[in-house]
């Protein structure tokens, strides 16, 4: 390299190192828009109303789930049982709301509960899993993803033992009651656009807030965060160690349980095999929203981000109908990108 | 010393665990014969394993080792529902394992068996694009002499010819396949007019697809789709076209996790209905699944987009296994037609076999009634077509 080019290149480098920052701090944005502003080329239905409203869907469906996984992760773990929780919840919730009087019908001696029930039951079978997790790894402290990973097989068998039990036999459980159906798919709100945007939209809406209002104006949020970076620390400071972790555990949990009874009516019918990877899929959500392994670090937007973004690989693939097969590799690709530089970020900070 | 005692740990955990199988297998009825009231109650001394191939063997004397490639799926699970009860009422002692979709699991778990004594093995093998996981297990089997039956996941015969104590109970892979083609060309014919939603007279279609490499899942996308062309073309129709046009990087959508799930199918086609619908005057028009689980998840993504309700506008979704809540769906009329796998005769098949190993030694010495293939011992469980 000649001197002058040197000079050239360095004073490049030095006008252009505030873009670069900018760039890199907000690198995942770009990608993301870059990479919607190819798919609408390739296909331009991909940014029609119906489309968007699919995409924002989809997200919503998978966003729970990923917003409780995100606490344990800020705890500097994880959780592998989130997939067979939200099966189990979903088959449960499935199995408490099928039509009354049908010859399938799981459990037919018990009607057709009322639907918060349902929610209620869901949500506190999927806490409990989540505190019996969090116990495990407060009390004992392990690490959760050797807990996670022990609860999550445990669930398997209970899950496999569900689907045979009552009058179902292994079967799938579907034949869902009308009032499940138009609770989680039906509309209140007004169609916008000409698109009928489904119920469970907005409940992910307001578990988001609910979930900012809990990391950032709560007590127990501001315990989780000082836990996750410093646990030493946070116990000097007072922070009830055991009871934050369950806490946390248990709060994901009952994320899971609602992500399993809004995915029962989603999907519509109900295997031992629902909800396998999901805890993969939110996982890697909040990794590239920026939810880091180091611990205490986290946004509830960035996990918003991260769902959105996984929902437009997988739409965005089969919409611009890209062989299936690469979907792995893009994803495993952002995977690594995002957490390096989240990593880069965090190595600048020390 | 700490190994020790982790060995000490281990050994008591499969204590436990054996303990819990052999109280699972007692559970069985000894009633009808009296013979093995005595048997059942003792623990399962691991018998010289090539004892019972002689003729004349006892049913209570058996000691099979069942294995599942995965418990999950809808339909082995009626297979195993329906097998385990009909070797209860045979009064055989027998032990179920799930593969868990993973050929080296099931290699362990026929291992295992073998040395604890099982004396004839009935595999749903996880591994069935090359035969080299079904050989491994032929050898396993072979080197006590046991027999084996293979059933539902079909291999290449030259692993079946290779022994023979060994048979297979399955179905046609590719009948399937042609029996929906069939359905869904029959359908078309009659409701033309009524299907081609946007009047361009050809029928749009989306393929949901279970999993790659899968022998039964590549027949059943093929020929329900080239078979239902040939029927459509001989009547003067066109041929069917694929939603997104000829130019689609493959003609299927295919469940990411290979679980031929309906979660897959739900996602997808929220996916497809977002693009194509009847506003845009592309709607697809024909929607064909290569099991029931995917059809009721395309079903409930089409009931979310107002269609499929049972009244007003249908599109015709077809799927293979018939389970029950295809059944419920077909009779609501929220789906279309399906392809009836016999749980039932597939376990009996594999009993009757079981049956003539006892009586004389031969699995297949007497095969009256089923369908054999020419070339190999391998039976076919014949599909029937469901629409109601």
């Amino acid at each position: 390299m000649s001197k002058e080019s040197k000079d050239l290149a360095a004073k490049a480098q030095w006008d252009s190192k505030r873009v670069l920052s900018l760039v890199v701090n907000n690198a995942l944005m770009i990608i993301m828009i870059i990479a919607a502003i190819a798919i609408a080329i390739v296909n331009p239905n991909f940014v029609s109303a119906s489309s968007i409203v699919n995409i924002i869907s989809q997200t919503a469906a998978y966003l729970p789930a990923a917003l409780g996984i995100a606490g344990c992760i800020v705890l500097t773990g994880t959780d592998l049982s989130a997939g067979r929780a939200v099966g189990l919840t979903a088959c449960i919730s499935a199995s408490l709301l099928q039509v009354a009087g049908s010859a399938s019908k799981m459990w037919p001696n018990i009607g057709t509960l009322p639907i918060p029930v349902v929610i209620l039951i869901a949500m506190a079978i999927g806490a409990v899993i989540g505190a019996f997790n969090g116990f495990f790894v407060g009390k004992f402290k392990l690490h959760p993803f050797i807990v996670t990973l022990g609860t999550q097989l445990i669930l398997y068998t209970i899950l496999l033992l569900y689907v045979k039990m009552g009058n179902n036999g292994g079967m799938a459980i579907s034949n869902l009651d009308e009032s499940y159906n138009s609770f989680v798919k039906g509309s209140i709100l007004p169609k916008i656009a000409g698109q009928t945007i489904p119920n469970y939209v907005i409940f992910a809406i307001l578990l988001t807030a609910l979930m900012w209002f809990i990391w950032n104006k709560t007590t127990f949020g501001k315990n989780m965060f000082a836990l996750g970076s410093n646990e030493e620390a946070a116990r000097v400071s007072g922070v009830n160690v055991l009871m934050t972790t369950i806490m946390v555990f248990s709060l994901a949990g009952a994320m899971y349980g609602f992500t399993g009874f809004i995915e029962g009516a989603r999907i519509g019918s109900n295997t031992a095999n629902t909800g396998l990877n999901y805890e993969l899929d939110a996982i890697a959500a909040c990794v590239i929203g920026g939810v880091s392994f180091v611990g205490g670090i986290g946004k509830i937007s960035g996990i918003v981000i991260g769902v959105l973004m996984l929902r437009l690989i997988f739409i965005g693939l089969t919409m611009a109908n890209i062989n299936q097969d690469l979907q792995y590799l893009i994803k495993g690709g952002i995977i690594l990108f995002a957490c390096a530089l989240d990593m880069r970020k965090y190595l600048v900070k020390k | 010393m700490k190994l020790k005692k982790v060995l000490a740990l281990v050994l008591a955990l499969a204590m436990v665990l054996a303990l819990a199988a052999c109280g699972g297998d007692d559970k069985k009825p000894d009633g009808d014969q009296p013979s093995n009231g005595s048997q059942t109650g003792e623990p399962s001394t691991p018998s010289e394993p090539s004892e019972p191939s002689g003729s004349g063997a006892d049913v209570s004397s058996l000691n099979v080792g069942v294995f599942y490639y995965n418990y999950s799926d809808v339909y082995i699970s009626t297979v195993r529902a329906e097998l385990d009860k009909q070797l209860d009422s045979l009064g055989v002692k027998y032990t179920d394992y799930d593969g868990n979709t993973t050929q080296s699991t099931q290699m362990d778990q026929v291992n295992t068996a073998i040395t604890n004594g099982a004396n004839l093995l009935i595999v749903n093998i996880v591994e069935n694009s090359s035969p080299d996981a079904a050989q491994n297990v032929i050898n396993a089997a072979k080197e006590k002499d046991i027999p084996v039956i293979f059933f539902n996941r079909d291999f290449d015969k030259s692993a079946i010819n290779s022994y023979e104590k060994c048979a297979f109970v399955g179905t046609d892979p590719a009948e399937a396949g042609h029996m929906q083609g069939k359905m869904i060309a029959d359908y078309l014919l009659a409701n033309y007019e009524a299907t081609d939603l946007n009047g361009d007279g050809a029928i749009s279609y989306v393929m949901f697809k279970g999993q790659e490499g899968n022998v039964e899942a590549e027949y059943r996308t093929q020929f329900s789709v080239e078979d239902a062309n040939t029927q459509l073309t001989g009547a003067g129709k066109k041929e069917l076209t694929y939603y997104a046009g000829d130019s689609a990087a493959t003609k299927y959508l295919v469940d990411p996790n290979g679980a031929w799930s309906s979660a897959a199918a739900t996602n997808y086609m929220d996916t497809v209905l977002a693009e194509y619908s009847e506003g845009n005057n592309n709607m697809v028009e024909l929607v064909i699944c290569n099991n029931d689980d995917m059809a009721m998840g395309a079903i409930s993504s089409l009931q979310t987009a107002g269609y499929n309700n049972g009244s007003g506008k249908t599109i015709p979704v077809f799927g293979v296994d018939a389970v029950q809540n295809a059944k419920d769906a077909i009779a609501a009329g929220s789906m279309t037609g399906t392809v009836a796998q016999d749980a039932v005769g597939m376990a009996s098949s594999i009993v009757k076999l079981l049956n003539n190993f006892v009586a004389d030694g031969n699995l297949m010495s007497n095969t009256d009634g089923m369908v054999v293939d020419g070339d190999s011992a391998k039976i076919r469980v014949p599909y029937a077509a469901y629409l109601g």
